[in-house]
């Protein structure tokens, strides 16, 4: 790994951060909160002196390899959350650090997952920053980079790999730099659309520039303490529902549905199951709230359970019921939907539903082998053969996915947490989901728990958004042999 | 008979039977070989020699190509194939036959090669070798193909046996494939055109001219065999076992390929998703036990290797395959092969040679499309806009009996036109004249010539 071109490209990501943080800034100038702006100021300015540092330390020329790409992507992530987290301390909205960096890795990882126990006493700005880390986390704030950095050169093809979720990273140009630009363009499309459509259905326009941040990148901060329920607008919620089914489908599907005009998005496999799914679970869900006599009209109850399984399915995180009044199957099917997740290169977490299939598929093919061992059973999707490098790619994938789980899970029931909690707590900070079971529940928070543990659950986001592979080969000892 | 000049280029199977048989007919001969070990065993035929490629000038002057009738690129190199035609036909020679691999170049492409290369004939021992093996065990009879408008439509040749749909009833009571017309038949050496009331008698050849995607139902239509195929078994996935493959999809119940190299055998299974492909080897007795080879109702060996076909072939029968094909390059030893109980042994060399043969002994009429010595042609034209055939309906322009016009390809649709049914600019169609109404063929649809 070469140190020089690695600092150079994180000073200019601190310099793309320290623009961004003017944002809130302006909403603290707007609401008049003066202790709040300060901070986002300092913070400016320190992310911004900082990265012109990196930038002069650093120089660049030549070409970027593998190493220090995982190293820029790894590394970026993890500045990003720390001086993310400072205008939650700097302006005394948080108590520790820790707590601090808590809010801000769950920010930017989108997960949603939040150590405040009141929300809406807290500044309007530091609310606004809250949303908008998940929008600058959903595309991907490697994506963005390759987007607006042309001089990366071939070499942000690492980059964008490492980052851009999914067993298939598509491309959509031949050059990595314009893929990125018209993600971001979709991404950037889509949020204006949802943010006018809550508008016009009546709300201000701060809700609905955070909820739509926060739906976008399938995040789900919301500055409500009751989160969506707060509107108690069955518009409103439909609305949110549309836009988190769109964030959770892979973004190349958009540009395909640009290019070639009347191709259907049904007719994308994965698309087909996604939908299939969410339909499915809502279907049972519902049955069981209106068989349970949990709810007497069936629109209700559909309508709730609708938002709960794409909220979680999509791994957003928004809540308009309590789903943990619900009865144990509902409750049960919903954990099972956060393992799922949303589609390849969408802004969901999870494991994504093309991984499922892969997996799956090839576990079939493994017992065909059993008896009929010189069979070649290709594995295709939709169609089209998957090539064994990604099979084994996404096989390699789940078992570090469930380890890294199972060691979370045991890790948190330390010190005394039930199961319950802890091992959805796991996964809900895994997938980038936010809220899980029991004392992490949509209603709860995460302010309870210890230090360590909030360190943990840090960890665990990062490796969720980053798809375990980068960061797991940060530590290996080869890959920092000389 | 006269005294003509033959060049042929390549003294492997199907260039060194051509100089024997081109040669005991008492032609002259010269042969243009690569490598200088052959030049002796060529010259025991009583042919002369040239040593070198067939690509340079040199070497194509000193076999005098220019005062050669025939031209005949069949080495088993497609790119020198290519090339030495298009010099030779540049240096003086007539006629130029050229040997290509891939069977898409001939059905899809064909046009393309003729354009550029000068190529009179253009053959691919893979497609005449799948047409025999498809011949061979779905009990089909066809002698000849031609494929038209870039391989959308096809005119076949095919011989009619006792109890052939054909011979039962008379051509208005069978209920051909809507994509389908039997444009005319050979009785003896003379060529009908058939009406209604056609019958036809065992032993007649009709011309079916069909889209592509019909032929399989026209052929099953016409066979004389039930269709209760069962599994084929294929020992070995090149080019040829996948192109039978292809034609075989839809045709029987099962299709397994036995491929020994791995990346292969991968890809033969992402081509194929309904074929089922087992990576190993056909001679290996253990896995074809194993894989229950033997319930096969047909083995096909079609391995690149001779040695290996027929080994595999033998073991195919021992174990109780019905129906055993083998793929044999060299032709010196098929009567051992016979006597072992390997009957139908295909040898696309063998094909090759019988095919210029063919062309050499109908006066160099490429095949079908000009039939019988000049009594009918098969014509393709694209309708101009000055064309008086443009937007008239084929009532209306009431063509004389021999004159049909065939098929129409209209953008990416092909099909059989009815009276109704109206010529638009734009769209090719597929004649099929009598000699004598060729005039009208130029005055209804003017154009460039086309085959």
């Amino acid at each position: 790994m070469r140190l020089r071109p690695t600092l150079r490209f994180l000073g200019r990501l601190l310099q793309i951060l320290a623009v961004a943080l003017l944002l809130p800034g302006v909403v603290c100038l707007i609401y008049g909160e003066g202790r709040d702006f300060v901070a986002f100021l300092a913070t400016a300015l320190v992310t911004g002196a900082s990265g012109f540092a990196l930038v002069r330390m650093g120089r660049f020329r030549g070409e970027l390899y593998r190493r220090e790409g995982i190293t820029i992507v790894v590394g970026g992530w993890i500045l990003a959350s720390v001086f993310g987290a400072l205008p939650y301390f700097l302006s005394g909205t948080v108590d520790g650090p820790v707590d601090a960096l808590f809010e801000s890795a769950s920010g930017f990882t989108t997960t949603g997952a939040s150590i405040f126990e009141e929300i809406e006493s807290k500044g309007k700005g530091i609310l606004m920053w809250r949303s908008f880390t998940q929008w600058l986390g959903g595309m991907g704030i490697i994506v963005l980079f390759v987007a607006l950095l042309p001089e990366l050169g071939p070499g942000a093809r690492f980059l964008y790999k490492m980052e851009v979720p999914g067993p298939t990273a598509e491309t959509l140009h031949p050059r990595v730099h314009d893929t990125a630009a018209v993600l971001w363009k979709t991404y950037l499309g889509l949020t204006v659309a949802e943010i006018v459509l809550l508008m016009l259905a009546g709300l201000g326009p701060y809700d609905a520039l955070t909820h739509t941040f926060s739906t976008m990148s399938t995040g789900g901060f919301s500055p409500r303490n009751t989160s969506v329920a707060a509107f108690d607008s069955p518009l409103v919620d439909i609305i949110i529902i549309v836009f988190m089914i769109a964030a959770g489908a892979n973004f190349s599907l958009y540009f395909g549905l640009l290019r070639q005009r009347g191709k259907n998005l049904l007719h994308d496999p994965e698309f087909r199951l996604y939908i299939g799914m969410i339909l499915g679970a809502t279907i049972i869900i519902t049955l069981s709230l209106i068989g349970n006599d949990i709810y007497t009209s069936i629109p209700m109850a559909f309508l709730d359970s609708l938002f709960q399984v794409v909220s979680i399915m999509t791994t957003t995180g928004f809540a308009t019921a309590d789903y943990e009044q619900w009865p144990n199957i509902a409750r049960e099917l919903l954990v099972g939907l956060m393992f799922i997740g949303g589609c390849a290169g969408s802004t969901a977490g999870g494991l994504k539903i093309m991984r499922m299939v892969i997996g799956l598929k090839s576990a079939f093919r493994e017992v065909r082998l059993t008896f009929s061992p010189s069979t070649v059973i290709p594995i295709f999707v939709g169609g089209k053969a998957v090539p064994n490098s990604v099979v084994r790619s996404v096989s390699g994938f789940f078992i570090l996915y469930f380890t890294s789980w199972a060691l979370g899970t045991f890790l948190l029931t330390v010190g005394g947490v039930d199961l319950e909690t802890s091992a959805s707590a796991a996964i809900a900070t895994l997938g980038n989901i936010g809220p899980g079971l029991n004392l992490v529940g949509p209603t709860a928070n995460f302010a309870f728990w210890s230090d360590p543990h909030k360190i943990l659950m840090i960890l665990l986001m990062w490796l969720g958004r980053l798809e375990v592979y980068a960061i797991a080969a940060l530590m290996t000892a080869a890959f920092w042999r000389r | 008979m006269e005294k003509k000049r033959y060049v042929v280029m390549g003294a492997g199977e199907v260039g060194f039977h051509l100089a024997r048989t081109l040669s005991q007919e008492g032609h002259d001969v010269v042969v243009v070989e690569l490598s200088p070990e052959k030049k002796e065993r060529v010259e025991e035929l009583d042919v002369a020699a040239v040593i070198g490629s067939g690509a340079h000038v040199p070497v194509l002057q000193q076999a005098r190509v220019d005062k050669a009738d025939l031209f005949m690129a069949v080495s088993s190199n497609d790119e020198a194939n290519l090339t030495a035609a298009v010099l030779a036909k540049r240096l003086g020679a007539r006629r130029s036959v050229v040997r290509v691999g891939i069977s898409e170049d001939v059905t899809t492409h064909r046009r393309i090669y003729e354009e550029v290369f000068g190529a009179d004939l253009l053959l691919s021992t893979q497609l005449l070798a799948t047409n025999k093996i498809l011949n061979n065990i779905l009990g089909h009879n066809t002698l000849a193909v031609e494929y038209l408008a870039q391989g959308k439509v096809q005119l076949r040749k095919i011989h009619v046996e006792e109890g052939s749909m054909l011979t039962k009833e008379a051509l208005r009571g069978i209920a051909m494939p809507a994509g389908s017309l039997v444009v005319a038949y050979f009785r003896g050496e003379e060529l009908f055109i058939p009406d209604g009331s056609y019958q036809a008698e065992a032993g007649d050849e009709v011309l079916v001219l069909s889209r592509s995607e019909d032929i399989k139902r026209v052929e099953s239509l016409l066979s004389t065999r039930p269709r209760t195929l069962g599994t084929v078994v294929i020992g070995g996935g090149g080019a040829t076992g996948r192109t039978v493959a292809k034609h075989l999809l839809g045709q029987v119940d099962r299709i397994r390929i036995i491929e020994r190299e791995r990346h292969r055998a991968e890809e033969i299974a992402e081509m194929f998703p309904s074929v089922e492909v087992l990576h190993g080897d056909a001679t290996d007795v253990a896995l074809l036990r194993a894989e229950r080879v033997a319930e096969a109702q047909t083995f096909i060996a079609l391995s690149g290797n001779d040695e290996r076909n027929l080994l595999a072939s033998l073991i195919a029968q021992e174990l109780g395959v019905r129906q055993v094909v083998t793929l044999v390059e060299r032709t010196e030893t098929s009567h051992l092969w016979r006597r072992m109980g390997l009957m139908r042994i295909v040898s696309p060399r063998q094909i090759a040679c019988e095919r210029i043969n063919e062309y050499i002994a109908t006066d160099y009429c490429s095949n079908i499309v000009s039939l019988q010595r000049g009594a009918a042609q098969i014509v393709e034209r694209r309708l101009r806009r000055a064309s008086p055939a443009a937007g008239v309906t084929l009532a209306e322009m009431s063509p004389p009996r021999g004159l049909m016009v065939g098929a129409v390809v209209r953008g990416e649709k092909v099909f059989v036109p009815r009276g109704g049914d109206r010529l638009e600019i734009g769209d090719t169609v597929i004649l099929f004249v009598a000699a004598e109404h060729l005039s009208i063929v130029n005055l209804l649809f003017p154009g460039r010539e086309g085959t």
